[in-house]
């Protein structure tokens, strides 16, 4: 008994000791400590990278891309046609409703002045100013789709009282919105450093977010107001008073002024073809001084993406998948106008429309157009990585008995005719094959030219550009003109046109029909059209569901090699315009869609968010 | 390999029991309820596009305060399986082809049930007449503003090879523009040529419809089949 005693007391002893060293007292292997983290610049930057990771998007190369064939910019052409048949957008097609994210940045804001010892006061002033950026960011994101939003900007933590009341943010007003992101970004842009990074929040990105959100604010304003029944609610979540829409406007204007005046940036121009040229100014990531802020990819640390595997024009895929998935409209096509300055249909008929027009080349019907068309579309009779994308419909045969030409096209793409020239292209366009451009174009912009990038081993990383000078020149335009200051408007206008080989002074006059189109062409796949109709009110009108009406339509442009030997056409090419064959439903925004559908889940548990109108 | 089957018996019975009970305690009988009826204007049903216009179904008194949304078909008629209660029948706002009306219609349901839910279009059809030509198939009718306020955009004829005929299905269409309809006291007609893959069917749907300017939906005429042959 005693010997057990005395055994006992032993190892209760070795215990105590053992407790004194560091043995027991080792820091978890798998787990951070708040403290850790915020004394510590690098953990903070990680946990950045996370933030800006998750910022939200409607469409990019990552996130909702299929997206960009669902207006009219292009259809789809890779397998399923959900896309070429939406009845109507559904009124949750925008929603957003990324209260996590907000919520992780407040903590994060908080904690940084709770934890933070170690870092120097400037550093803490540079963390929290890129969270604040990142969260006035989000709150824009929200408030274009949905309007005013509640605005949260600290923890919302439940006290177990019983009663969630203190917790239930009624919504903000939409005006309310713009005006706190106005002020963050006016509060934060002195602070954010960075130096001259695209990638991280600078000044200057602090001022290009400013420059669009107060340009969709100040459009809100004027154009809601000039509606039959201007979309709103009793409360202001919805709806912008037009007596705001000027000072907006003078807001976007002196963001954008400042960073074209800053020196910092300029548009691209290094490349001597302008349409090549084009092409590099979003593409290219380095020495690229035109983007502002990039979302950036890089295969060697996996992280990449499969844009260009899904995009790629069908005979040059280096997979044997996919390929075509967007395929630009026609319809986009003829925006790009010709270099003189006249309007871009393209001249497939002769004046009195009693014939064709003969091409000897198939790029001709192209010529003198605007060089953003070479930089944005890949069309018939251009290459892509030094290949020919070969776009040939079929041929036109002449029947000398009926006095006409008869149309003969084959499903064997790159099938040859039997006069041993060629019949289908190896790109098609075909009528009703998926992976092969239904429309007659391929997607340029953003489709990676680096060997080997559109195979699913290796993919791509392409980076995705959120702003650009481009679009802050168009942004300053629009906000000038609308100011009455139409010497500005033309003067931005124009600086960019040069750059897209329209003479100097291209236009003479400015309207905001022409700066419309301007933005169209320029800003092609980079997230700005279904934006842009929202803000000027015009989507309803321009996608208004009726099959009669070609803007809510999507087109295609198919060649055709003329078989007429002993005649002057003959070998010549021509060409039809025909609506898409793939393409089913004419596209259909109805007023219901300005503002997105508030999910049901928020308003179970906040019966103080009023629902968005004609919900 | 057998001694494992049989060390696993108990574990499969379980796994059966607790299968077996789920159905008695999951599940519960589902709305046998039904509530049928059509939107009305002058007693008349009013065509719409198919799946395009929504009612929504309130009910008081339930911590979740959620709507029912209630599609009308194309011949103006809806019908939902419900249980049995008092819900608010509500016009979605600036959705219908007609005047908003924000009052909402109560209903009692015990049982089965049929309402008319009364609206006020801006535009109708009276004396539509449908006539076939030779590949192609013409209408002739009245357009009569109900309602004043608004303005007519255009009128389209739509053809189709089924009874769902609206602007995202159909096979040809006919329009005619505000601009060009002067006088709504005399008729319009309207021609739609039938496609020529089309042309020996023995039968097509035709259907009227009319745009009212700042209004999404249309309003339509019934579907009407036009024998070919």
């Amino acid at each position: 008994m005693k010997k057990l005693s005395l055994k006992i007391f032993v190892s209760a002893s070795m215990l105590v000791f053992a407790g004194c060293n560091d043995w027991l007292e080792r820091k978890p292997q798998n787990i951070i400590l708040e403290e850790q983290v915020w004394n510590d610049p690098k953990m903070i930057t990680g946990l950045l990278a996370n933030y800006y990771d998750r910022l939200p998007a409607h469409t990019s190369l990552t996130t909702g891309w299929a997206e960009f064939s669902a207006y009219d910019e292009a259809m789809w052409s890779n397998n399923d046609d959900g896309r070429n048949n939406i009845i109507n957008y559904p009124t949750t097609r925008w929603t957003l409703w990324d209260y996590g994210l907000i919520r992780d940045i407040n903590l994060a804001l908080e904690s940084i002045e709770t934890h933070a010892v170690k870092l120097s006061d400037a550093q803490k002033a540079q963390f929290s100013a890129e969270l604040r950026f990142l969260r006035a960011y989000v709150y824009f994101e929200h408030v274009k789709r949905m309007g005013g939003v509640p605005l949260i900007t600290k923890q919302l933590i439940y006290d177990f009282s019983g009663d969630p009341s203190p917790l239930q943010n009624p919504r903000n007003k939409e005006e309310e919105v713009y005006d706190f992101i106005a002020s963050e970004l006016d509060a934060v842009k002195d602070q954010l450093g960075n130096g001259t990074s695209n990638t991280r929040a600078t000044k200057f990105t602090a001022l290009a977010v400013k420059s669009r959100a107060m340009l969709y604010a100040a459009s809100i304003a004027k154009y809601n107001n000039q509606m039959a029944s201007p979309i709103s609610t009793p409360g202001g979540e919805v709806g912008i008073p037009a007596s705001r829409a000027k000072d907006y406007y003078a807001k976007s204007l002196a963001a954008s002024a400042e960073i074209i005046n800053s020196g910092s940036f300029e548009l691209y121009k290094a490349n001597p073809d302008k349409g090549a040229n084009f092409y590099d100014a979003i593409t290219k990531k380095s020495a690229n001084r035109e983007v502002i802020w990039a979302q950036d990819f890089l295969v060697s640390k996996d992280k990449r993406h499969g844009f260009t595997y899904d995009n790629i024009a069908r005979n040059v895929r280096e997979d044997n998948l996919s390929s075509s998935s967007i395929t630009p409209s026609l319809n986009l096509v003829e925006d790009y106008e010709y270099l003189d300055g006249t309007s871009g249909e393209l001249k497939n008929r002769n004046a009195g429309n009693t014939d064709y027009v003969y091409y000897d080349k198939l790029q001709d019907i192209f010529a003198n157009k605007d060089a953003r068309l070479y930089g944005t579309i890949i069309y018939p009779g251009t290459s892509f990585r030094g290949t020919e994308v070969q776009i040939q419909a079929g041929v036109k045969v002449w029947d000398s008995a009926a006095n006409a030409f008869k149309t003969v096209e084959s499903n064997v793409l790159g099938s040859t005719y039997e006069d041993g020239g060629l019949l289908t292209g190896s790109s098609g366009p075909q009528r009703s094959q998926t992976e092969v451009s239904n429309t007659g174009f391929y997607l340029r912009k953003y489709v990676d030219q680096t060997a080997m990038s559109s195979t699913r081993g290796i993919r791509s990383d392409m980076w995705w550009v959120r702003f650009r000078l481009g679009e802050i020149y168009l942004n300053a335009a629009e906000a000038a003109l609308e100011l009455g200051q139409t010497a500005d408007a033309l003067k931005y206008t124009n600086t960019l046109r040069e750059r897209a080989g329209f003479p100097a002074n291209s236009l003479k006059t400015i309207n905001l029909e022409k700066l419309q189109n301007e933005r169209r062409v320029e800003l092609a796949f980079e997230d700005h059209r279904v934006w842009d109709l929202m803000r000027w009110r015009t989507a309803h009108e321009v996608w208004n569901g009726n099959s009669a009406n070609p803007d809510a339509m999507i087109y295609a442009l198919y060649p055709y090699r003329v078989v007429r030997p002993g005649h002057a056409t003959h070998g010549k090419y021509v060409f039809d315009k025909l609506v898409a064959p793939r393409f089913r439903a004419p596209r259909f925004f109805q007023i219901a869609n300005y503002y997105s559908f508030i999910p049901q889940s928020a308003i179970d548990n906040n019966p103080k968010i009023v629902r968005n109108p004609f919900h | 390999m057998k001694s494992r089957i049989i060390q696993s018996i108990p574990a499969l019975l379980l796994a059966l029991v607790t299968g077996l009970s789920g159905c008695e305690k999951d599940n519960r009988t589902e709305p046998k309820s039904v509530l049928k009826g059509k939107v009305v204007f002058e007693g008349q049903p009013i065509g719409l596009r198919s799946n395009g216009v929504q009612l929504e179904l309130w009910q008081h008194g339930y911590q979740l305060f959620t709507k029912i949304p209630v599609m009308v078909a194309q011949d103006g008629t809806f019908s939902a399986s419900l249980f049995d209660g008092n819900y608010k029948l509500v016009r979605l706002r600036g959705n219908g082809p007609w005047v908003d009306n924000t009052d909402s219609i109560d209903v009692e349901l015990r049982g089965s049930k049929e309402i008319d839910v009364p609206v006020n279009p801006f535009f109708i059809f009276k004396n539509d007449v449908y006539s076939k030509g030779e590949g192609k198939v013409s209408a002739t009718f009245n357009v009569q503003q109900v309602t004043a306020g608004r303005t007519i955009e255009r009128v389209n004829l739509y053809i189709g090879t089924t009874i769902i005929v609206d602007p995202g299905n159909n096979v040809g269409n006919a329009q005619e523009v505000a601009a060009n309809i002067t006088d709504l006291s005399k008729p319009i007609t309207l021609t739609a040529n039938i496609p020529a893959n089309l042309a020996s069917r023995e039968y097509i749907y035709a259907r009227i419809g009319v745009k009212t300017s700042g209004v999404g939906e249309m309003l339509f005429g019934m579907p009407q089949k036009i024998m070919l042959k």
